[in-house]
């Protein structure tokens, strides 16, 4: 067995250093130090979600209602399953300081609770009181508690009042630690947290008003909170409950960190594919330089087997190297940031070593490792012995063989079978890998073409030396510009995706608003308070527009009698509650697209105008019966007519509307939207909050902020992690003009000799560089545009523009990075002095 | 065959080694008439091959002067050397040097396109066919055989035809035969063109042929053949 001489030979070899291999080492490590990285902060935050899931949720499970309070069936089965029961409200509402011109009003989010509150986990306060103590009255006035940074823009101290709606309440405390915050999920303002019962006369939880409750069950020692979640869900799904249980505490943040770090591995696995492409340059660079020792071994006895072998070991040896340093780098780095990451969550997290991400992560090495330096590894196996007399190189570029393809084709789909397997999100996995193979087939393609362009371009060239120059060098049969056009576009490609996802999600928000969005919306009007409403914003010179609507919260719960979400799947539309209007005319800037609207006196069944985009996408036509869930009532209406909607308006937009017979008798309030001029808007304000103090007003600037905010920072992570790709692309890049400096340096010199002048050689070096880095740059650009269309499209949900200016910058930076990288590695081969150069060769 | 071609007088070349300065030319005063052929021999280390290239102007000397058909060589920069050897000078080396990335026709037409020559492929291709490649045009390096690289690293030095040949033991990698045939070719070009040919050799009988041979020994010109294939034929 040749194996012991083979790792003798390949000690020896190995011996020498790692020099050629830094190119190696460094994509290896960085590709799975993004990978192990993100894992290690997803699994601690994974393993925090579940081990405070009770906390987080405030109780072993809950039952949440929508604009209503549980009804007595409802209380009654929840007292007979739980040992507690906490009943939690949350709304939205203005607090307000002072009076009349001088008041300071500020949205909240209004946290409303009971004496048992909380069930699990512990409110910290500032100072240090027990909630019982923070609520307690003292002159008749309630104690209420703030997040510190409302206290302080309304200029708040301890003991000073404020008022919602139309109730008295002492800042009694500052929030310093709210065990449940994350099961909240996304809140237009800071927090205000005060006792249910001091709400009453506030004039803010009437019918008809927009609040969720949250009834939050403790259960007794051995209960088994599955069956239970059936149980009710069976019970109440029609009316609009939603359950949850303490197995998925915070699903909101626990759906978004899946998603997230889903997302986040899949670049690093792009950004592992592009070291890929440098792990496969780099082990070909090695071997070419080694074709003198491998004919030498074969001259002195050695077999294919063992002359493969002992390339093998070193290369395995080195990528083990590399997966160690980048597992080290990955799991150290998110830990030494620990305190950064964790200030920066919503939930107290412990970021500490985990196996599994790692082991995932170094997975994934080996496999890249393996699946890249295969090929060129297999190739020693057609170094001849007579190479030691002429310059044949390792074989040329051939089919590998059956053997080889099938193990490439084994490595491959262990890959695809272990992201798939571990990211828990299929599509995306399947998408991101078919993306990257589909990129490097398509760069493959684009590398060729080049060549063929350049063979064909070689004789239009023939009296401009320079540019022949760079022509023939990239149309030979050797593989540099295939190498180069691969590793730099793959790296283009992602980079460009990132970009245009960034961009796209930038802009998002600034795109879908119209040129005019209104100033302010209001919720909560109360049907005797909309003409009032009205007389004030109509009689004012400075609003251009006022829309207001009647509103109902329902849910879609069937569709021609059979249950809505096995007719139209798991469409929004009929996830959760929606909004509801009623209406005798069409509203004003309405399409009807399809049918007809009901006569203005129509008084019969009830019958139904919906979104023609909704409608197309759920299947829907005329003469459907939908049913709709309004508070506990099933209303079944016939759809008469489709109209479109435009929900990137910020102004209102209803799916659904109905017939006014069909919803008037229901409890609702109204919805406004006012377009004014800035400087009018604090006047408005200010006298429509005087005038109903249980109006809430939303302004809409600082809405799109908030949303602006939390996308920003999904793009500061996506940032981030295509940053270690760009990293990555670099290292490639570097090693790819290194790699190519040696020849460089020979054509340099034999160039001169044969009369050419120093701004040739430089120019035909430039030339060839910025034609391989533009034909890289078209395809990434093409790619990037495809996978950002589809990130936008499937897994942010949102809408796509291609974005030419982030598009050009990042091809024209790739197509400057290769001139860049390929002048400097240009200065040594110009500088040198040909006879010396050609004397090493001799 | 009096007028001065090449001219060195006390050429010094001292490179900088690991072990410090090596100083590899003593001072090296040489005259080569036009249409001269001059041998230059001498054992390994000798400085025979950098003789040559401080005579192309591939390798800057130390101190003295080396003089070109008019030109100082040693006060030309980089390029202004490059430039001169368009058209004035053909060199072949041992290695045959040709680029890689290049077709045989390609590479014999790079020095013509360098010299801006009209019909630089045409030419080329004569060049080619004149050294027995015409079927071989499209092929690059590594598909040919160490004497057909040869054949072409000649027709690429001849084809802008040169007033000197510079050749670094050109038969050095070759067997006997080929190396005899490439030898028929290059005194062939330099006899069609009245060129120079100044030729590094270790093969005694290669010397014979040439009208001079110098020997070179530790940098410094030991002694002078001359015409001894005139005698031979007298």
């Amino acid at each position: 067995m040749t194996l012991p001489v083979a790792v003798r030979i390949a000690r020896r070899e190995l011996r020498g250093g790692t020099r050629g291999f830094v190119v190696f080492l460094l994509c290896l490590m960085l590709g799975v130090a993004a990978i192990a990285a993100v894992g290690t902060v997803r699994t601690s935050i994974e393993a925090a979600i579940g081990d405070q899931g009770a906390v987080l949720l405030g109780g072993d499970a809950e039952m949440a209602f929508t604009y209503r309070f549980a009804t007595d069936e409802e209380r009654a089965f929840m007292a007979a399953r739980a040992a507690k029961v906490s009943e939690v409200v949350e709304f939205r509402s203005m607090a307000v300081v002072g009076d009349g011109e001088t008041a300071e009003r500020a949205l909240t989010q209004v946290k409303a609770v009971d004496a048992a509150y909380p069930l699990t986990g512990e409110m910290v306060f500032d100072p240090a009181l027990a909630p019982v103590q923070v609520f307690a009255p003292a002159d008749g006035i309630p104690g209420a508690a703030m997040d510190p940074v409302l206290a302080d823009r309304m200029g708040l101290a301890i003991g000073d009042r404020f008022r919602l709606g139309t109730k008295e309440f002492r800042l009694a405390a500052r929030i310093v630690r709210e065990p449940d915050a994350a099961a909240t999920g996304f809140t237009v303002g800071p927090r205000t947290m005060v006792r249910t019962e001091d709400l009453a006369g506030s004039g803010l939880l009437e019918p008809g008003s927009l609040f969720d409750t949250n009834y939050r069950l403790l259960l007794p020692e051995g209960a088994a909170v599955a069956p239970l979640g059936r149980e009710a869900v069976a019970a109440f799904r029609d009316t609009g409950m939603q359950w949850q249980d303490a197995r998925y505490g915070a699903p909101g943040m626990q759906r978004f960190v899946d998603r997230m770090g889903s997302f986040l591995i899949l670049v690093g696995l792009a950004g592992l594919a592009v070291g890929g492409v440098g792990i496969g340059a780099a082990v070909r660079s090695y071997l070419d330089g080694k074709v003198g020792t491998m004919a030498a071994l074969k001259a002195l006895g050695a077999t294919s087997g063992t002359i493969f072998a002992v390339y093998l070991i070193q290369v395995a040896t080195l990528a083990l190297l590399g997966v160690l340093a980048g597992l080290v780098l990955g799991a150290g780095a998110p830990i030494l940031a620990a305190p950064l990451i964790a200030g920066a969550l919503p939930i107290p997290v412990e970021i500490g070593l985990a196996v599994r991400p790692l082991a995932e992560a170094a997975t994934y090495g080996v496999l890249t490792a393996a699946l890249f330096a295969l090929w060129p590894l297999a190739r020693t196996r057609e170094v001849k012995a007579a190479a030691l007399f002429r310059d044949l190189g390792p074989g040329r570029r051939v089919w590998p063989g059956w053997r080889l393809s099938a193990v490439l084709a084994g490595i491959a789909g262990t890959l695809v079978a272990v992201a798939v397997g571990v990211s828990g999100v299929p599509e995306l996995a399947f998408g991101t890998l078919g993306g990257i193979i589909a990129a490097l087939v398509v760069l493959t393609l684009a590398a060729l073409a080049l060549r063929w362009f350049a063979r064909r371009m070689g004789h239009r060239a023939r009296g401009r030396p320079a540019l022949r120059l760079a022509l023939s060098a990239i149309g030979s049969p050797k593989e540099e510009a295939t190498a180069v056009i691969l590793s730099l576009g793959l790296g283009l490609s992602v980079l460009a995706a990132v970009g245009q996802i960034d961009t796209n999600l930038r802009a998002s928000i600034d795109r879908d608003l119209p040129e005019v969005a209104p100033s302010y919306f209001f919720v909560d009007i109360q049907p005797d308070q909309i003409e009032g409403f009205l007389a004030r914003v109509k009689g004012d010179s400075a609003v251009s527009r006022v829309d207001t609507a009647p509103m109902l919260r329902g849910v879609l719960t069937e569709i021609n009698g059979r249950n809505a979400r096995e007719v139209a799947g798991d469409h929004w539309v009929v996830r959760g509650d929606r909004g509801l209007t009623y209406s005798a005319l069409p509203p004003e800037r309405t399409e009807i697209v399809a049918g007809e609207w009901w006569p203005e006196d129509y008084a019969g069944p009830p019958l139904l105008s919906f979104a023609r985009e909704e409608a197309e996408e759920m299947g829907l036509k005329l003469g459907d019966r939908v049913t709709v869930n309004v508070l506990g009532r099933d209303i079944e209406a016939r759809i008469t007519s489709f109209r479109e909607v435009d929900f990137g308006t910020a102004g209102i937009g209803f799916v659904m509307a109905m017939n006014p017979a069909a919803l008037q008798g229901a409890p609702h309030s109204w919805i406004a939207t006012v377009y004014a001029a800035p400087e009018a808007e604090a006047a408005i304000l200010r006298d429509l909050a005087t005038a109903y103090p249980n109006i809430t007003a939303i302004r809409v600037k600082d809405a799109i902020d908030r949303v602006s905010e939390a996308l920003a920072a999904i793009a500061k992570a996506t940032a981030i992690a295509a940053g270690v790709t760009l990293l990555t692309g670099v290292v490639v890049l570097i090693g790819a003009a290194a790699a190519g400096e040696r020849a460089r340096v020979y054509e340099a010199a034999v160039l001169k000799t044969l009369g050419a002048t120093r701004a040739t050689v430089l120019a035909s070096f430039a030339l060839r560089s910025a034609l391989m880095g533009a034909a890289a740059g078209i395809v990434a650009v093409a790619f990037g545009a495809a996978a950002g269309w589809a990130v936008m499209t499937f897994v942010m949900e949102g809408t796509f523009r291609f974005e030419p200016v982030s598009a050009v910058a990042i091809v024209t930076g790739g197509a400057l990075a290769t001139l860049l990288a390929g002048l400097v590695f240009a200065l040594r081969p110009l500088a040198a002095r040909p006879a010396s150069v050609l004397r090493a060769r001799d | 065959m009096n007028e001065t071609i090449l001219s060195l007088e006390d050429a010094r070349l001292v490179l900088e080694g690991n072990a410090g300065p090596l100083e590899i030319l003593k001072g090296i005063s040489l005259d080569v008439a036009r249409g001269e052929s001059l041998g230059l021999v001498g054992p390994s280390g000798s400085g025979k091959s950098s003789l040559l290239m401080l005579m192309g102007g591939l390798e800057r000397a130390t101190s003295g002067r080396i003089t070109a058909l008019g030109h100082d060589l040693t006060a030309l920069d980089e390029d202004a050397l490059a430039r001169f050897r368009r058209g004035n000078m053909g060199i072949v080396f041992q290695s045959f040097h040709l680029i890689p990335t290049m077709t045989a026709l390609e590479n014999v037409a790079v020095p013509l396109e360098l010299a801006g020559a009209a019909n630089a492929f045409g030419r080329a291709a004569a060049e080619l066919v004149a050294m027995g490649l015409g079927a071989r045009m499209d092929h690059y390096p590594a598909q040919l055989s160490g004497g057909e690289q040869q054949r072409v690293a000649l027709a690429r030095a001849a084809a802008p035809r040169p007033a000197i040949f510079l050749a670094d033991e050109p038969t050095g990698n070759l067997d006997a035969a080929t190396g005899e045939a490439i030898m028929e070719l290059l005194f062939g070009l330099r006899d069609r063109h009245g060129a120079t040919l100044i030729l590094v050799t270790h093969a005694p009988e290669l010397a014979a042929r040439c009208d001079r041979v110098v020997r070179l020994a530790d940098g410094c010109i030991a002694g002078e053949d001359r015409a001894r294939r005139v005698k031979v034929a007298e």
